[in-house]
């Protein structure tokens, strides 16, 4: 080891920096997403039901950033920032959500939909919430007998924590140490259930003490800090020293589905406005050039987005059938 | 090498519950990926002991104990499987697929669709069924039609110890997800069961049982061999009945079962599932769509009273068919 430069520390700013412009860019590819859905509902309507997840981008982004490309990902319903985090292209989700041929799920999808993608690692969601503890668990079963060396992630709400399947995975999962790490997205409302009225606890992550597994706490609004947190989960994870339950707080702007007018809540936002918005948050630690250059890049990436799935035809009546057998 | 799928009379005999543990050693070792989990399957052997002298030879990492919990090991056996293993998973009873409904039928049935036929769920859950002489009304249930309504499941459901080792092997191989209902009140019935590693029973494949003119008698599992004295009996009178067993039902062969129909012109459909709403009520309406103008009498099912199984063992006997009551239902259907 020699002495450290001058030059050392100026390349770990700006590596840093980088890190921090890049993770910007994924919180501000899902905002642009947000917006320009929830636009698009309000003018279109929809063929199904969209959940959004505008307010907990962080979590989205700043988790899967702590991801390698073949790791697993089961993403929760509240948006489509895991996928896109993922590597998905914005074309494919969109195509998606808007039943069209380009999809993932080649036209079938509408509304809250089954993205997949196979090769990086995004293995798809249940309609049921909070089935996917224990095929999670089942993945990381198989990263540990393959010797693949593979993270599965598992996003879900609050409301799905009070879910069985999580305690049924759980209690094996630590047991037999697979490689997991489960990422809750506590917005506060389970539909229109407060959390207060939900958990005894103020934390849900203290209910990984019970199956011996590390909870942690982490301010969902920050992304560096949902990064670094599921960074040392997956390290633990794949040093096999077993699971971790990341319990991010975060926040809900909108209803649990748009067009839910959430007559059961007092503190509903105006619009978009919100607490703490993890883009300004993190904004404020890039450089205003960079961030002002990356954001026009993102509108025209998604707007473009948009139009190519509009051009695209929707559903062939054939795939109705297409996919019940292998 | 080439698949066998008959069984020679020659072969050495076997116990059904022996040929089902046969076909899971041949397959763990023909694939490293093939692996098992379910309550007790490893160190015990299985509470039926289907399992056992697996666990030693293959080890924890492939003989996987669990806890009391079905919706981990179908739920998980899920998720292993469209990862690239091959699961086969255990639920102690059949009936205990209703405490993993959710992974059995929405997520072992349907993950492959909802994606796209992106991904394959290959795996296997066995699941020992029938009436086993005092288990009770939620452990001795035919409940093998639910694998009929639910697309994306295959349903296997073996009569013989060959069949057994013969469909499990196929099962195991088949990219997609198969309900394996094993007749535990069976385990200990033997047979000939060939020796040679690649014997495989296919998929949708009815086996002619007994050959006859009078009748077609369509029967599953346990009914399988109530029909076969029956149709003894009734040979002594000269009515021979033909004796088909379709083995699975999903797929299902109604090739054999409308040619045997177009033959004798009679159909008797029986099963020791609950007869309303069962697997024959949907093999009786597709006999009758495709083989109306052959038929001679109207199509009949004989199943279990619509009630369920008391847990006596002498008073379970009465709810489902026996082989009197298939023999008097045939003579009755054939003097029609």
């Amino acid at each position: 080891m020699g002495t450290r430069t001058k030059a050392d520390d100026k390349a770990e700013r700006e590596g840093s920096g980088q890190e921090a412009l890049g993770l910007y860019r994924e919180v501000a590819r899902i905002r642009e997403l947000e917006l320009l859905l929830n636009r698009y509902i309000g003018e279109h309507g929809f063929g199904g039901f969209w959940h959004p997840g505008l307010g907990q981008e962080a979590v989205q982004a700043g988790s899967v950033a702590a991801l390698r490309d073949d790791d697993y990902l089961f993403y929760a319903h509240r948006g489509l920032g895991y996928a896109l985090a993922k590597g998905m292209s914005p074309v494919t989700l969109l195509a998606d959500l808007l039943g069209r041929q380009g999809g993932s799920v080649g036209g079938k999808g509408g509304g809250t939909v089954h993205f997949v993608d196979p090769e990086r690692g995004v293995l798809g969601q249940g309609g049921t919430v909070g089935s996917s503890f224990v095929l999670g668990a089942g993945a990381g079963i198989s990263a540990q007998m393959l010797g693949t060396d593979k993270v599965v992630a598992i996003f879900f709400g609050d409301g799905s924590a009070a879910r069985g399947t999580w305690h049924e995975a759980a209690l094996t999962a630590s047991v037999w140490k697979l490689p997991l790490v489960w990422i809750c997205e506590n917005n506060g409302w389970a539909i229109s259930v407060p959390i207060a009225e939900q958990s005894p606890t103020e934390n849900i992550a203290d209910r990984a003490a019970a199956y011996g597994v590390p909870g942690v706490v982490v301010d969902g609004q920050d992304a560096v800090a949902m990064k670094e947190a599921t960074a040392e989960a997956v390290a633990r994870a794949r040093a096999g020293e077993g699971p971790t339950l990341i319990e991010a707080k975060t926040l809900r702007v909108r209803g649990h589905y748009e067009g839910d007018k959430q007559a059961y809540r007092e503190d509903v936002p105006d619009g978009f406005e919100m607490p703490r918005d993890p883009l300004k948050i993190l904004r404020e630690t890039v450089d205003a050039g960079e961030a002002d250059r990356v954001d026009a890049e993102v509108g025209a990436e998604i707007e473009a987005a948009l139009e190519e799935v509009l051009a695209m035809p929707p559903g062939d009546p054939e795939v109705v059938t297409r996919g019940v057998w292998a | 090498m080439s698949a066998a799928t008959e069984t020679p009379p020659e072969a050495p005999q076997l116990g059904y519950a022996r040929a089902i543990n046969q076909a899971l050693a041949e397959e763990m070792r023909r694939e490293q990926r093939v692996w098992m989990l379910g309550q007790d399957v490893g160190r015990m052997g299985g509470v039926f002991g289907v399992t056992r002298g697996l666990f030693d030879e293959f080890g924890t990492d492939r003989v996987r104990d669990t806890t009391l919990n079905e919706t981990f090991i179908v739920g998980a056996a899920v998720g292993a499987a469209m990862t690239g293993t091959i699961p086969v998973a255990e639920l102690q009873f059949a009936d205990f697929m209703m405490i993993a409904g959710d992974e059995v039928f929405h997520k072992m049935g349907k993950w492959r669709y909802m994606h796209g036929g992106r991904l394959s769920v290959p795996m296997v859950l066995r699941l020992p069924t029938g009436v086993l002489g005092g288990v009770g009304a939620e452990h001795s249930q035919s409940l093998e039609v639910l694998g009929m309504h639910f697309p994306g499941l295959k349903v296997a459901l073996p009569a013989t110890p060959a069949d057994a080792k013969g469909l499990l092997k196929t099962a195991i191989r088949d990219p997609d997800p198969v309900l394996f209902f094993e007749h535990k009140g069976m385990y200990r019935v033997k047979g000939p069961v060939p020796e040679d590693p690649e014997f495989l029973v296919p998929f949708g494949e009815a086996a002619v049982r007994r050959e006859g003119t009078a009748l077609t008698v369509v029967a599953t599992g346990l009914m399988v061999g109530r029909a076969l004295e029956a149709a003894e009996a009734l040979a002594a009178d000269g009515i021979e009945l033909e004796v088909i067993d379709p083995r699975t039902l999903v797929p299902l062969d109604m090739e054999t079962i409308v040619g045997s129909v177009e033959k004798t012109g009679r159909a008797l459909v029986v099963h020791e599932a609950v007869r309303t709403a069962g697997a024959g009520a949907e093999i009786a309406a597709r006999i009758q769509e495709a083989a109306f103008f052959a038929l001679d009498a109207p199509v009949w099912r004989l199943g279990a009273l619509d009630t369920s199984i008391p847990q006596s063992p002498d008073l379970e006997q009465l709810v489902i068919p026996s082989a009197a009551e298939i023999e008097a239902a045939a003579r009755e259907l054939v003097a029609l």
